[in-house]
């Protein structure tokens, strides 16, 4: 009992590291990945596809490698970055670039009737993306934002490469330490208590949003 | 203002798209308090016409005065627009119902009626709210002020569009097939919305396929096709003796 209080005590720790990670990188992510498809969308066309070249290069490569080149590789050209700066650094990166293609189809699925309505009442620009467009595309991205701040919680396990004690890393310690397997169970129970608190919070959140859909 | 006043004057239209000339040279006058039913053909350019109005499209050639004021001048044969700021003046002068509604969803039939005068006139709350709820009682709609749009009929939600559009107490109303997407039975609270209006000395343009509603309510009637105004005539003379022979199979074929 001693022995598994312990441990629990332990991975609490590496769970502070675990929360730490994704709070900041989606606190961070979530506007970065809107400005980023406002940028996508811009008719400025060396803009829009400098966009497309970093959403491309974010998606179509492993977030791993990209941790990897980050921790590794900078420090190489004489960056030099805290373990936890690097992580966050290549976490917001990739996620905001996944964030930005789903504000990007929900700014597109707005009919074109809701600009040209704005438009007609005088709205300036901004006025109709903050007030009218925006407000609409949340409702409509909550569900894909949902599960991918649900992937952001797996994916901090990735931080487990570099020398970070996060949850995973706590009990693979730990369960090498004294060959016991509870550890894994026990991380699997965190990590459901985490993705369920979120998915509880998203179900609130579209519940808000969409209360004006029939 | 005199009733004689010319409240929008286009002068030799010219509209493109993609080099597929739309409007080719369209001239016309709507004094004030006229109501101007424009009937025609589908893809004739009657909506194009409108949105050449309030700047939703560009034209390509020919001038829009508005009030004595220029939108756009001709120039060597090309539009030239006014400066954003007279722009902005005019288009403020103008509102614009669609075919389909556009309601903000998010917004409740009241706030969508708020949203453009508090944060595009700056107006104070206890300033418009009054002007809100009449246009609503009016409208029949009172009772409905904190219902989102989705849950109303295609009918009230025209006509909150239409309140929300004379919450801007705009001189002029262009109207885009406002009943066309609306089922038979649901069309007349509408165009009685719209009548009343007319009575009001409401100036308005009425893009329409309701030929009761162009034949007693319209000062005056223009028919369209293929991006040209082939008839133009008081209610009674167009309905009843068309001089046109497109006008005419075009009537024969809506009246039967
Ligand atoms: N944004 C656009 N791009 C290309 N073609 C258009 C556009 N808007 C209208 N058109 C074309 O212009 C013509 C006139 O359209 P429209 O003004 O909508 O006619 P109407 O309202 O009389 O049915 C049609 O052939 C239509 O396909
Ligand atoms: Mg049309």
């Amino acid at each position: 009992m001693h022995n598994i209080l312990n441990t629990i005590a332990l991975m609490l720790e590496g769970t502070e590291t675990t929360l730490q990670i994704f709070f900041i990188t989606l606190v961070l992510s979530i506007p970065i990945g809107m400005l980023v498809s406002l940028a996508r969308l811009s008719r400025l066309k060396p803009v829009s596809w400098f966009m497309e070249l970093y959403i491309w290069i974010m998606r179509g490569t492993p977030l791993m490698l990209q941790l990897l080149f980050v921790y590794f590789a900078l420090p190489m050209a004489g960056i030099k970055l805290s373990d936890i700066t690097a992580a966050l650094l290549a976490f917001t990166l990739n996620y905001a670039a996944y964030f930005a293609e789903i504000f990007r189809a929900g700014i597109q699925s707005i009919n074109r009737g809701q600009y040209e309505a704005a438009k007609t009442l005088g709205m300036s620009y901004t006025q109709t993306m903050r007030r009218i467009i925006l407000p609409q595309v949340i409702r409509r991205v909550l569900p894909p934002i949902s599960n991918e701040t649900i992937n952001l919680v797996k994916d901090t396990s990735l931080i487990y490469i570099l020398a970070m004690n996060d949850l995973l890393r706590v009990a693979r310690t730990i369960v090498q330490r004294e060959f016991d397997m509870t550890p894994f169970v026990v991380a699997a129970v965190f990590y459901l208590a985490m993705t369920f608190v979120l998915t509880w919070i998203f179900k609130r959140l579209e519940a808000h949003y969409g209360k004006y859909e029939v | 203002m005199e009733n004689s006043t010319i409240m929008i004057q286009m002068s030799d239209i010219y509209k493109s798209f993609n080099n597929i000339p739309v409007l080719k040279g369209i001239s016309l006058e709507v004094k004030k308090s006229e109501v101007l039913a424009v009937i025609g053909p589908s893809g004739s350019g009657k909506s194009t016409l409108l949105r050449c109005l309030n700047t939703l499209e560009t034209i390509d050639g020919g001038s829009i005065k508005i009030k004595g004021e220029y939108l756009a001048k001709n120039s060597d044969g090309k539009a030239e627009y006014a400066d954003k700021k007279t722009q902005k003046h005019i288009l403020g002068q103008m509102c614009m119902v669609f075919q389909q509604f556009n309601l903000f969803p998010h917004m409740t039939v009241l706030e969508n009626l708020l949203e453009a005068p508090l944060h595009v006139k700056n107006m104070k709350k206890n300033e418009i709210l009054p002007v809100a709820e009449e246009l609503l009682r009016k409208t029949g709609l009172f009772d409905k002020r904190d219902a989102y749009p989705s849950r109303l009929s295609g009918g009230q939600q025209q006509r909150v569009a239409i309140a929300r559009a004379l919450c801007m107490s705009p001189d002029i109303m262009l109207f885009d097939e406002p009943t066309s997407a609306l089922d038979p039975e649901l069309t007349v609270g509408v165009l009685n919305t719209m009548r009343q209006l007319a009575e009001e000395q409401m100036t308005m343009i009425v893009v329409t396929h309701e030929m009761g509603f162009a034949r007693d309510a319209a000062s005056n009637v223009i028919f369209m096709a293929d991006g040209n105004i082939i008839e133009k005539a008081k209610p009674h003379d167009f309905f009843s003796n068309p001089q046109e022979e497109r006008t005419k199979s075009f009537l024969k074929n809506m009246l039967k």
